[in-house]
């Protein structure tokens, strides 16, 4: 079986207070499909650095990518990102309405040829992160830190991407709203997507593999929890 | 003081003088109130009288020589000069922009203002000192501001809104498309000078060509086509200026593959 995601000898260095220091020392893995992967390490290790890595969104990071194999200078990088889809750490709402946001990247030239999900669907979406109450035409300025947060990992989702590196999507949120997210990742990947996630709340068993990020370099955590 | 054939009462040296006694009489009250401006109007006031009878005898001598490399020889220079003062007043854009925003200045100082002397003043000879010089200087100062308006807020804005930035990226947007928000603010910022005076001449005040105009004897009709004439052709010269301006600089905050460099990933 091909790897969905998968990286060799990854490299990237961060101007620090003495000259520059490694946050990446050489990383390879493997993503494959239906996987979730969990990336822990203390704050400053280099997990956000790692995903914006595989997303293509480090500038001067150094290494191999390949997706289904086809190694990342054969693809536009616009379509890598869409395909392998970040979620940012921190939720940016742009102006508009709910409904703008979700469908952001159907403004995008990336997606012109797909379709774009109906109100329907959209409001299903929403019912699935316990949003059910949050009307389509609300302006997003109001939502508060933990519904924008919702709102920035549907907009993710709904492009359907093959991977999902997400940072830290539950941060923000209660225990019943993580666990719609946790619901929504399970889903994903027995979909047949790939999801890599850096977080923090309680293990909620959906990871089948722990990796620690120390010193640049990336070790098993611990082994599965279930 | 005899009036001129052109209904210009002259200004001679005591004119000048009378004119300079009342900033001594300010710098005068300003030092016995300590309020530290003395200085600040001595420089100035030298400044002006140094800068505008260069400016005066220099295009005396422009005009008299009649030439057309002189003149296209001035508006580079203008351009040359409102390039790099638009970059200084840009201090959040990238480094090394001088060539975009020469030839971004360039553009829209020579279209502009051989569009108005040419097809709508049809002066003769087509390069003709007395108006060609006068208009460019007015598009070419007036878009500066606009253009280094636009530049520093589509850089600031950019900065400041990394995060959507980095958001719109992630879902596949291209440098084009992640930047357009804060383009079309920048736009808008930089023609908003222009166009609140556009609505505010005739009614707050004269505007300075009408009224230099009118007080050389023109009659106020006349002097008011001119007017509207300039104040569309800035309007357009900012607009176009600022476009060309942002078209072939806001790529320099990213990489080749189309990274916004947030402050941390700057050289």
């Amino acid at each position: 079986m091909t790897a969905l995601l998968e990286a060799r000898n990854l490299v990237a260095t961060m101007p620090a207070e003495t000259g520059s220091a490694r946050v990446l020392d050489g990383i390879s893995l493997v993503l494959d499909p239906g996987e979730v992967v969990d990336i822990t390490g203390p704050s400053g290790s280099g997990k956000t650095t790692l995903l914006r890595a595989l997303a293509r969104l480090l500038p001067g990071a150094t290494g191999t990518l390949l997706l289904d194999g086809v190694p990342a200078e054969k693809i536009v990088s616009q379509h890598w990102r869409a395909s392998v889809a970040l979620l940012p750490q921190k939720p940016a709402i742009a102006a508009g309405d709910v409904r703008a946001n979700l469908l952001l990247a159907w403004s995008l030239r990336v997606r012109r040829l797909h379709a774009r999900p109906s109100d329907a669907a959209l409001n299903a979406a929403l019912a699935r992160v316990h949003l059910d109450d949050i009307a389509l035409d609300r302006d997003a300025v109001r939502l508060s830190v933990g519904q924008a947060a919702r709102i920035a990992l549907l907009r993710v989702l709904l492009t359907e991407p093959r991977v999902l590196l997400l940072d830290e999507p539950d941060a923000a949120l209660d225990d019943a709203s993580a666990d719609a997210v946790s619901v929504l990742t399970r889903d994903f990947v027995a979909g047949g997507g790939a999801v890599m996630r850096v977080r923090h709340h309680r293990a909620d068993g959906l990871a089948d593999r722990r990796l620690l990020l120390s010193g640049g370099d990336l070790v098993v955590a611990q082994e599965m929890t279930q | 003081m005899t009036s001129a054939a052109g209904g210009v009462i002259p200004i001679g040296p005591w004119q000048l003088a009378l004119a300079t006694l009342f900033v001594v009489f300010v710098g005068i009250v300003s030092l016995r109130l300590s309020l530290g401006i003395t200085k600040d109007l001595a420089i100035a006031t030298v400044r002006t009288y140094v800068q505008l009878l260069a400016l005066g005898f220099i295009l005396r001598w422009v005009f008299g020589i009649n030439s057309v490399w002189l003149v296209l020889g001035l508006l580079v220079l203008m351009v040359l000069m409102a390039s790099r003062i638009l970059i200084q007043r840009s201090p959040d854009a990238p480094k090394g922009i001088f060539a975009s925003a020469f030839v971004s200045m360039a553009l829209t100082g020579f279209i502009v203002t051989f569009a108005v002397t040419g097809v709508i003043v049809q002066v003769k000879p087509w390069y003709l000192p007395q108006y060609v010089i006068p208009l460019a200087g007015m598009v070419i100062g007036n878009s500066m501001n606009g253009i280094a308006l636009s530049l520093e807020r589509v850089f600031a804005d950019l900065d400041l809104r990394d995060n959507e930035v980095l958001a719109l990226t992630a879902l596949g947007a291209t440098p084009w498309e992640a930047s357009h928000g804060a383009i079309r603010l920048a736009l808008r910022a930089g023609l908003i000078p222009t166009i609140n005076s556009m609505a505010a001449a005739g009614i707050v005040f004269i505007p300075g060509m009408m009224a230099g105009q009118i007080l050389a004897g023109a009659d106020p009709v006349t002097a008011t086509g001119y007017q509207i004439v300039v104040m569309l052709m800035v309007a357009a010269a900012t607009a176009l200026g600022s476009v060309v301006a942002l078209m072939l600089t806001y790529h320099r905050r990213f990489t080749g593959d189309g990274v916004f460099l947030e402050k941390g990933f700057r050289q």
